[in-house]
């Protein structure tokens, strides 16, 4: 059984279809790559799956077995989905540890009452978490800043930093909407090594929105397309590579083998 | 700068110690050196300040509320000074009228405020920013006008000769007496503002502020969260409202819960600094003292209040706490640094 599977998946804004009739199944323990011009509906398709948008009647989204198609966002969150924003939307006034700890809310072990009337065991309990929150922020190397506010970190930091939050909520699918945006080659590879140790040592499931094909060539298991909100190919990297209606989307018109092989290998 | 910094470390290595033996020792501490200030203020000075250390309390207990949904949760409120007036009127009316003791008249006028609370809150689910500035500020002054148009809530007369607290045969019927039961209130106030604030509740009271998509996203409830800021700081402003109430000479009248009040609090936390744990308490206590060494301009205080808030939003928008946090922040990270070089020659 697939960790995320979509039947029907549909979302229009004012008639305009951001996304029609999508089913796509997402395997545990795969990395999945998610790919598609501008505006194909790939970012739609994250605001649908994390509940930040509704989606049309007649939709589903089944996650791990349980029907998440009308859960709010914090319910899908406790379930297991973590996901990163394309503009990252980092809690920029609160410290690096307080916004890995923010992910980590929902595994706190104790309730608001309980704040007031036993504060003795949550300094405790609170002390273990930031324990624990030091391991990860050591483990993407932001262990140094830990007391600094998230807005000041450099671009690159911000990035591991919403990676690191997203870490935080111990998830069993960890969707990463265009992590490589904006980040130097050295930089990116960097982000692909911790996403893949991520992966082996929690053993989580990985869906990845991608502009650089290259990233997504490299590291992903399975390979869908979107083109206008619809799925116009899916398979392993090298059978989307030879798939003529992608290569058609993607790149707009006829290029001979050469041409292709260059493009993807850029 | 260089005696200030030394200063300001030592004192802060001095507490750290203190909560190394045990975590209330600072409190203590604070609270027996808080316990003379009466009898000093009064030889030194004379009553009048002992009763404005009354008026810091209770302020304090206020603005620490405040900072909580508007500093913390991030949520605009001007109706603060409704809730505000609810717990006094609430607990005055049960003194006056049912006659019980000012130990349940105070305890109910809180959990009025409260379920107030709920009410004023609920706005802020749908609205944000000034749209919900202006839906509060509505329900705050509707509370003011009720007060001066419902004589049994005593219109414009006001509600006079409210008993004073007792306990046997002891009577808090003068400021001195009275500042001990407003001092250590309004000490368990910041007490339990700080354990709220510094536990998970606080850090999502926080990313709601920020960002109330990446909150839900990371399994933060964004509505519960909201309206649980709004009630926390409507039980404090109903805390705040019972006692001064019951202050001697046990006298409320509709003018004391104008939008000005409602003004000098915002002043409050924005210049002791939104969203920082002490901005409430360092704002409480410099605005009424400025405001009250400057009663002799009485016509020129709005607009020096006014303009003084514009230029701290402009030049000092996290306020004089912020600065501090932004010092021992730096501070720390030179600290860490320094300790990494050490190491590594």
């Amino acid at each position: 059984m697939p960790l995320l599977e979509t039947v029907g998946l549909s979302k229009s804004f004012d008639g305009l279809r951001a996304i029609s009739n999508l089913d796509v199944d997402i395997e545990a323990g795969s990395i999945h790559g998610l790919i598609g011009p501008n505006g194909s509906g790939k970012s739609t398709f994250f605001n649908l799956v994390t509940g930040v948008y509704q989606p049309d009647p007649g939709s589903k989204i089944f996650f791990d077995g349980h029907d998440i198609t009308r859960s709010p966002s914090h319910q899908i969150g406790a379930l297991g989905i973590a996901r990163t924003f394309q503009l990252l939307r980092l809690f920029s006034e609160m410290t690096v540890l307080q916004n890995v700890m923010v992910g980590y809310h929902t595994h706190v072990p104790y309730g608001f009452l309980s704040t007031i009337f036993n504060n003795s065991a949550i300094i405790k309990k609170d002390a273990e978490t930031t324990d624990e929150m030091m391991e990860l922020l050591e483990f993407i190397g932001l262990a140094d800043y830990a007391g600094m506010p998230a807005s000041e970190l450099s671009g690159g930091q911000r990035r591991l930093l919403s990676l690191g939050r997203a870490m935080a909520m111990r998830p069993k699918l960890l969707m990463l909407d265009e992590p490589a945006a904006g980040l130097s080659p050295v930089n990116v590879e960097n982000l692909l090594a911790i996403v893949m140790s991520l992966k082996e040592r929690f053993g989580l499931t990985v869906l990845i929105v991608e502009h650089i094909l290259k990233v997504v060539m490299e590291t992903c298991d399975t390979v869908t397309v979107l083109d206008y909100g619809e799925k116009i190919g899916e398979g392993t990297p090298e059978e989307v590579k030879d798939d003529h209606a992608v290569i058609e989307a993607y790149l707009g018109q006829e290029m001979d083998d050469d041409e292709v092989r260059a493009t993807f290998d850029s | 700068m260089a005696a200030v910094n030394s200063i300001f470390r030592s004192l802060s290595e001095f507490i750290d110690q203190l909560s190394a033996i045990h975590r209330m020792l600072p409190w203590l501490l604070a609270f027996g050196m808080l316990l003379p200030l009466p009898q000093i203020l009064a030889a030194v000075f004379n009553d009048y300040y002992v009763y404005l250390a009354n008026r810091i309390c209770i302020f304090i207990m206020l603005s620490v509320g405040l900072n909580i949904v508007k500093g913390f949760c991030g949520q605009v409120t001007v109706g603060h000074v409704g809730l505000y007036a609810i717990g006094a009127v609430s607990a005055a009316l049960i003194s006056l009228h049912l006659g019980w003791s000012f130990w349940i008249a105070f305890p109910i006028g809180i959990l009025v405020a409260g379920l107030a609370g709920v009410i004023v809150g609920l706005p802020s689910v749908r609205l944000e920013g000034a749209y919900l500035a202006l839906a509060t500020l509505g329900l705050g002054e509707s509370v003011r006008i009720m007060i001066a148009v419902t004589p049994a809530f005593g219109s414009s007369t006001g509600l006079l000769s409210i008993p004073p607290p007792t306990i046997g045969s002891f009577t808090f019927d003068s400021f001195e007496k009275y500042y001990y039961l407003v001092m250590p209130a309004a000490m368990i106030g910041i007490y339990m503002s700080f354990s709220i604030l510094r536990s998970a509740t606080g850090r999502a009271f926080m990313a709601v502020r920020e960002d109330t998509i990446a909150a839900a996203v990371h399994g933060i409830n964004v509505v519960k969260h909201k309206l649980l800021a709004f009630v926390i700081s409507a039980l404090y402003a109903g805390a705040a409202g019972g006692l001064f109430a019951h202050m001697p000479p046990g006298y409320i009248h509709h003018n004391n819960f104008t939008i000005i009040e409602m003004v000098t609090l915002l002043m409050m936390v924005v210049l002791g600094g939104i969203g920082h744990i002490w901005g409430g308490i360092i704002g409480a206590i410099v605005v009424t003292v400025i405001y009250d060494q400057t009663l002799e301009f009485y016509f020129y205080q709005p607009l020096l209040f006014g303009l003084s808030m514009v230029l701290i939003v402009m030049f000092m928008p996290r306020g004089i706490g912020g600065l501090i946090d932004r010092y021992l922040v730096t501070r720390k990270f030179i600290a860490v640094q320094e300790e990494k070089a050490d190491a590594a020659s």
